[in-house]
């Protein structure tokens, strides 16, 4: 679909932006789902030629934003959108964060710009549920102004930074550890190795443990078989699948149907 | 009024219909194997029926789960895949997809791949037997998997082995798909010809790889894949062109065609049909705006059966 460029600004650092779209799609995206954005106009250049998935940061009848980080190539072309640009997006796709439970003490970890998916889903929960805690990653204080637009939310919001100059030095994860209650409910999103060390914490303590991965992948919707990841001894045993596909079964999973030690 | 409108229609189709030998197709416009799923995945996106024939992900006796990740790695105007033929195997194929794809008024072609001459040939049989397959297309040029695959595309006695085989075993059209991996491609079509092949498709993805200088490690886990994508169209021009040199079977060009024109050039270079791929991975609905592209093409300059091989040297 052929959406315009409502805004594409700077936030919170000089790499990370905001990018917010017209929505004509009937389906509004939901916490957790994902669009594929074509970064190049394929009427004119086939390079890049493959779309990209972004992690649906807000959305509202009629609009969609999308949080990113400039990395590459990608979305270096992204970052030079401006108001009134036409951008061929792909979506909503992907499975959804399941709602959390009433009886679950819902903690949110993210590194990065793996907190993309999290404003979303602060946003649409429940009044009951605003005790639910972000625990936020992030590489230096700068970077971790990402977390202010969730904050303002109302959510409760902790920091690490790897360089200490923020909040807790250190991983997020180790953060997290004194927080796991028995009743306590993880979702987490980032780079792999918080992931893999996020679902160890979840599988130590006993709770449950939803994750949102990432993976190179070129269709977005279940075709290609290129965003492959290898699945658990658990799914193997019990669906007869060694691999996952991120688009289509994901991006959200049970930390429990991944294979940690393969990734 | 509304007679006219059915009138030009009706020569609109006319014109865009091909012929591979016994198989008719509405238009040349085919999607290939492995970047449309079973078909049934791309109904929320287009409409199916409006295309000339789709052909299934490689299919297999037994389920195969694929390769390792990272399985695909983006390159300039391309991308390489390893996906190492993941499919759910013939019989979950013929009982779970079929009934529902058979729908179609389009042709499908079953892509089939095996291990050995005597699983092509059993594949063959098996796919025989049932309703709604319209073809076979052997894929002896896989580059992703060890056993089987290209081994049988590189070597044109091989190759005619499989094709034999697979001849014998059945009454359907039989297309083969041909490696571009190969010094020379006329002897890859003669020999297939020869051994019963009523079409030739090609080319197949090209042997590739990408290596990452930061880790040192190549990107895909397989090492090696396939290159995919409008980076390998002018390698699959040149080689539907060399193959049409001394064809006597139709020819399906495949290679990076994303657009009519892409399309055009194949038909003009020799081809009488066409597949459209890694397009339909950016885009879904990429295939039928092939179709649509070419309508627009016949309404304006006639007859597409016209072009195939029309290029003037």
């Amino acid at each position: 679909m052929n959406s315009t460029v409502i805004y594409n600004k700077s936030i919170a650092t000089d790499v990370h932006f905001l990018l917010r779209l017209k929505w004509s799609e009937k389906k509004i995206p939901t916490p957790g789902q994902f669009v594929m954005v074509s970064v190049s106009d394929a009427s004119t250049s086939l390079d890049p030629l493959l779309r990209r998935p972004f992690s649906v940061f807000d959305a509202g009848k009629g609009w969609i934003e999308l949080l990113y980080r400039v990395v590459g190539r990608g979305t270096s072309l992204m970052s030079t959108l401006k108001k009134g640009d036409k951008v061929d997006v792909l979506g909503p796709l992907g499975k959804k964060f399941p709602t959390p439970k009433e009886k679950n003490k819902l903690i949110m970890v993210a590194g990065g710009i793996g907190i993309a998916p999290f404003y979303l889903l602060s946003k649409t929960l429940k009044n009951s549920k605003k005790d639910a805690v972000l625990f936020f990653g992030a590489r230096t204080k700068v970077d971790a102004r990402l977390s202010a637009p969730i904050k303002k939310l109302g959510i409760k919001v902790k920091v690490s930074t790897e360089d200490g100059s923020l909040g807790r030095a250190g991983y997020v994860t180790d953060a997290v550890l004194d927080f796991i209650e028995k009743d306590s409910v993880i979702y987490a999103c980032g780079p792999m190795g918080m992931l893999k060390a996020t679902a160890k914490l979840a599988k130590d303590a006993g709770v449950l443990c939803y994750v949102s991965l990432e993976s190179s992948m070129a269709c977005g919707i279940g075709v290609c078989l290129g965003c492959a990841l290898k699945a658990s001894e658990d799914v193997k045993k019990t669906k007869d699948k060694e691999y996952v596909l991120v688009c289509s079964e994901g991006p959200v999973f049970n930390s429990k149907d991944i294979e940690w030690e393969k990734l | 009024m509304g007679k006219v409108i059915k009138k030009s229609t009706k020569k609109t189709s006319t014109q865009l219909s091909v012929r591979l030998g016994t198989l008719e197709l509405a238009n040349p416009v085919i999607t290939a194997s492995g970047t449309f799923g079973y078909g049934l995945e791309f109904k929320a996106y287009m409409n199916i029926d409006n295309l000339g024939a789709i052909i299934t992900k490689g299919l297999s006796l037994k389920p195969r789960k694929g390769n390792p990740g990272p399985r695909i790695v983006e390159t300039p105007s391309g991308m390489i895949n390893a996906i190492g033929l993941a499919n759910i195997g013939v019989e979950a194929f013929i009982n779970e997809k079929l009934p529902l794809l058979k729908k179609t008024k389009t042709k499908i072609i079953a892509n089939i791949f095996g291990e050995t001459v005597r699983e092509y040939s059993e594949l063959a049989k098996r796919l025989s037997d049932v309703e709604g397959v319209s073809a076979l297309e052997i894929n002896i040029s896989c580059p992703n998997v060890k056993k089987g695959g290209m081994s049988f595309g590189t070597d044109p006695k091989e190759a005619a082995r499989v094709v034999r085989a697979v001849r014998k075993a059945t009454r359907l059209h039989v297309m083969t798909k041909l490696s571009p991996n190969v010094s020379d491609i006329k002897q890859m079509v003669r020999s297939v010809e020869s051994a019963g092949t009523d079409s030739v498709s090609l080319i197949n993805t090209i042997p590739a790889m990408a290596i990452n200088a930061e880790t040192k490690r190549p990107v895909l886990g397989n090492v090696m894949g396939g290159l995919s994508g409008p980076a390998i169209k002018p390698v699959a021009l040149r080689m539907v062109y060399e193959a049409a040199s001394v064809a006597t079977v139709p020819l399906v060009g495949i290679g990076g065609i994303t657009t009519a024109v892409d399309a055009i050039e194949f038909i003009l270079a020799g081809a009488s049909a066409v597949q459209i791929g890694t397009a339909s991975f950016i885009t879904p609905s990429a295939s039928e705006s092939v179709v649509s592209g070419l309508k627009e093409y016949v309404k304006k300059n006639g007859d597409i059966k016209k072009l195939i091989g029309a290029l003037k040297v």
